[in-house]
């Protein structure tokens, strides 16, 4: 898989300290940006990303952490945002709670899949598909529940503390905060026995075995975590559209992230932010790719397995590489150090 | 079961036999990729779906072409762009010995190129094909049956036929089927496996070119139509034994009965859950599917 | 089964298609003993290592441990009862440092789980603490102290044979199954694997060792059990296998008689 895994603890400890510093960087400027930017539109674009970045993240998990691939993530996210919308409607749930709900639902519809667990590889993938298919259908046709290809409609804003966040930022910085708890509790697995665990059955599920980890548990805890994250998502998600139509929550939607996290860079967590930053930005930035979306992703999908595992975030490792060898350097020549060596 | 006439029985049986067929074709491209790859190559309903449009596409230009050139037209077309996925990408991470993860992958990414491609060529709109068959019916001992399904199902089984033929008593098929079996040997021998593996995906491409026009021709062409299909062929190939050809063409007939039959008692809209719920079944419970069981059994 | 016997194998068979891999081997291993496995390419030697490991089951016969029928057992179940492995091969988890692939060797002797590393609870810190401590002293054994922070696939060969067997022994097992340990090493190498294999012996452990380097197995080797064609062909003391004229045919295909006749 990537070589060039951006934030893990077996990159040497120097880089893991400017990953640590830019992600604190990165972290401050999403807090000011509605303050820079507060267009109502591009906040809202903001937000989704946000959205899509937390089942991407889910799949990392899956993916470049145990080596799962699962082209089914729709359906959890589907699962929370209809539970989300559900619960708030219907049964006047607040918010918090039914964002927690639709994790949860989420979770226990993974439970399902434990069985599925058992295989690998592409098996894994269609048996993943094939489940992800059927909540489709679910979806669909049980219109008395989800309003099929109607549309659920009248999804309430999100509420805090009895507070409407009607205004996009506040709706940002809920989405945004949540994407970065998200990121901040994934990060800390690395280095602990879980952690190592995980990496250890994508890399050699054989040798794991061999070395007594319970490897279908395992296996099913990152199934059953990165459901509860996208059941999150979900909820998210049909709080800020404030509608849900069956057509969201395809199959393709699961192959969007899975290419978020393949442009990305597979093993790396903040790849699949900026996986999910192209796939949802990308298109905005660029209306005239419109129709032709797919066919770009499923281009740069193609490129990345041909060419650069790493991703997006082995490409910037690289850059940010390159750019302090290159400062070194630069700082070296400078004119005043070579008045200082003059005298 | 009550209130099923023997005329609708037929209608079922032969209905099931034919989109059997077609998942049996589709099924045997997977099976025979499997082998000598171990990948499951997800673009291989597209393929189906490209051969169905490039035979369209004939019809469209030589509107008097009969049907089994129109169905050769998308035989050949599927099998050139079988192989040209195999020449541009797949040999090419076959040689770098990525993880399998990423070839299939990459199949994931060929299959989106190829639904988008179509659909900026063709458009997003179902296409339907001019009518190829008789419209009466035909009478076989007071039964009567479509002449459509009918020749559906005798094309596929011939075809069937001739992939058997070809794999046991041609010098080329031998030779497929050595380097599926253990390629080092089968080199040693003098099998290029190059060339073996460009066939390989020239004749699944064309079982899947076949597949799609027959398709096309019962229902109708859109750019689409590959994926769900592509799936019910993968679902047929494990129903039978994945990387087992009699298996394929064994479990496609099967998978067709059952889903045919489940209309029955199921409704429609739930048509597709049958074939996944009977894929995560098989997955769990028969991986080796009734072709393993079969062997378990001698 | 004898009561200083801490592992035995019953008339263990494994068929595959119609070839009998291994043909109704008994085996016993003493408590605290170097138990070799021996025999020509084919014998049958890393199919039994595999049966013993539980990588397939048992065809036919029972296979006992510590006075437990494990026969049924799976790989993870036999390897969390005390059963860990080397590979012949070799099957490190290249992408982590020596350190951490040692560390995995203790997951089924910890507990701290997904929470508890998201937490970062007091107890998963002491279990962390505990974790790399036992790994360094694994590493230390080895000969690879130096190396715990180095990723494993930089590692020079004759390093990842060792890190190899460093991952199967720091939870202390019950039963050691080395796959040649000294494959593709050289004299040097060779040596220090039958030096460390010694030094494990005099710490109590017991070990079945498969090996091709005779110098390795008759040195260090408390008793020896010669396969051929799947079948036991000889067992005894290392003396008494280098005399045994059945064990010397199979190897070089002629028996003492011949060479004899042939002076």
């Amino acid at each position: 898989m990537a070589e060039a895994v951006v934030s893990s603890s077996y990159a040497p400890a120097a880089e893991r300290r400017t990953v640590r510093r830019v992600t604190w960087v990165m972290l401050a400027a999403l807090v000011v940006v509605p303050w820079i930017e507060p267009d109502k539109f591009v906040l809202h674009v903001l937000s989704l990303i946000a959205i899509a970045s937390i089942v991407a993240m889910g799949l990392q998990l899956l993916l470049g952490g145990s080596g799962q691939l699962s082209i089914g993530q729709a359906a959890f996210y589907g699962i929370g945002a209809y539970t989300s919308a559900l619960l708030t409607t219907q049964l006047g749930v607040p918010f918090p709670l039914a964002l927690i709900a639709a994790g949860v639902v989420a979770a226990i519809a993974s439970l399902l899949m434990v069985p599925i667990t058992r295989l690998t590889g592409a098996y894994l993938a269609v048996a993943t598909l094939g489940f992800s298919i059927l909540v489709y259908l679910l979806i669909k046709n049980e219109e008395w529940l989800t309003g099929g290809s109607y549309g659920f409609i009248g999804i309430p804003r999100p509420v805090l503390f009895g507070y409407v966040l009607r205004d996009a930022m506040y709706a940002y910085y809920l989405c945004v905060g949540v994407a970065a708890l998200v990121y901040l509790v994934f990060a800390r697995i690395d280095g602990t026995r879980f952690g190592r665990a995980i990496n250890a059955i994508r890399q050699d599920a054989d040798a794991a075995t061999a070395s007594g980890l319970p490897v279908t548990l395992l296996k099913s805890q990152c199934f059953v975590i990165a459901a509860f994250v996208a059941g999150l998502a979900g909820s998210l998600y049909a709080h800020e559209v404030r509608y849900l139509a069956p057509n969201d929550f395809t199959f393709w939607k699961s192959i969007e992230i899975l290419i978020m996290v393949v442009i990305g860079g597979v093993g790396s967590l903040p790849g699949a932010i900026l996986g999910a930053a192209v796939v949802v930005g990308l298109p905005e930035i660029l209306r005239e790719i419109g129709d032709y979306r797919m066919l770009v992703f499923g281009g740069i999908l193609m490129a990345t397995m041909l060419f650069g595992e790493g991703g997006l975030a082995a490409l910037f490792a690289a850059l940010g590489r390159y750019g302090c060898s290159l400062w070194k350097r630069l700082a070296l020549r400078s004119p005043t150090s070579a008045r200082d060596a003059g005298r | 079961m009550a209130g099923i006439g023997f005329a609708q029985l037929i209608d079922l049986l032969v209905g099931g036999l034919a989109i059997g067929c077609v998942y049996s074709l589709v099924a045997l491209g997977f099976a025979m990729i499997m082998r000598a790859t171990s990948i499951i190559h997800f673009a291989q309903g597209e393929v189906m779906m490209l051969g169905c449009m490039c035979g369209l596409t004939s019809l469209w230009l030589l509107p008097t072409l009969p049907l089994p050139l129109v169905l050769a037209v998308g035989m050949v077309s599927s099998g050139l762009i079988a192989v040209g996925m195999e020449l541009a990408v797949y040999r090419t991470l076959r040689r770098r010995r990525v993880p399998i993860m990423n070839v299939i992958t990459a199949t994931v990414g060929m299959s989106i190129l190829c639904i988008n491609a179509s659909r900026i060529i063709w458009g997003s709109e179902p296409l339907r094909f001019p009518e190829l068959f008789a419209t009466d019916a035909y009478v076989f001992a007071g039964v009567r049956i479509s002449p459509q399904l009918f020749w559906i199902m005798v094309m596929g089984l011939a075809i069937m036929a001739a992939l058997q033929l070809f794999l046991k008593h041609t010098r080329t098929g031998i030779a497929m089927q050595a380097v599926a079996q253990d390629p080092e040997t089968a080199q040693l021998m003098g099998a290029n496996l190059t060339r073996m593996m460009a066939y390989t995906f020239a004749i699944s491409g064309m079982m899947a070119g076949a597949a799609g026009v027959m398709l096309g021709s019962m229902f109708f062409a859109f750019f689409e139509m590959g994926f769900i299909t592509g799936v019910k062929g993968f679902i047929a190939a494990t129903l039978g034994g994945l990387g087992s050809i009699a298996g394929a063409m064994l479990g496609g007939i099967l998978f067709g009965l059952i889903e045919t039959f489940s209309t029955v008692f199921l409704s429609s809209a739930y048509k597709d859950g049958i074939g996944m719920i009977l894929l995560i079944a098989i997955l769990l419970v028969l991986p080796s599917g009734l072709v393993g069981l079969w062997q378990k059994r001698s | 089964m004898s009561a200083a016997d801490l592992f035995e194998a019953q008339s263990a068979t494994r068929l595959f298609g119609g070839v009998r891999a291994v043909d109704g081997v008994d085996l016993s291993v003493r408590r605290g003993s170097v138990h070799g496995l021996i025999g020509p390419n084919g014998a049958g030697k890393t199919t039994l290592l595999n049966l013993i490991a539980g990588v397939f089951p048992l065809s036919a016969g029972a296979l006992h441990f510590a006075g437990n029928d494990i026969t049924r057992d799976s790989t993870a179940e036999r390897a969390r009862s005390g059963i860990r492995r080397t590979f012949q091969n070799l099957k490190l988890f290249l992408e982590m440092t020596a350190l951490d692939n040692v560390a995995i060797g203790l997951h089924a002797d910890t507990r701290c789980g997904f929470l508890a590393a998201v937490l970062r609870t007091p107890r998963q810190q002491r279990e962390e603490a505990d974790i790399v401590e036992r790994a360094m002293q694994a590493l230390l054994f080895v000969g690879l102290g130096g190396f715990a922070h180095v990723r494993a696939s930089t590692l020079a060969y004759g390093h990842r044979r060792l890190l190899e067997i460093a991952r199967a022994i720091v939870a202390a097992p019950q039963l050691l199954l080395l796959d040649e340990p000294a494959a593709g090493l050289n004299a040097t190498e060779s040596a220090h694997v039958t030096e460390l294999i010694g030094r494990l012996r005099d710490r109590g452990a017991t070990i079945i060792l498969v090996e091709h380097h005779m110098d390795v197995v008759m040195s260090v080797c408390d008793e020896i059990t010669v396969l051929n064609h799947g079948r036991r062909l000889a067992h005894g003391t290392p003396a008494a296998i280098q005399d045994d004229p059945a064990v010397i045919e199979a190897y070089l295909g002629r028996s003492v008689e011949d060479d004899r006749a042939r002076d």
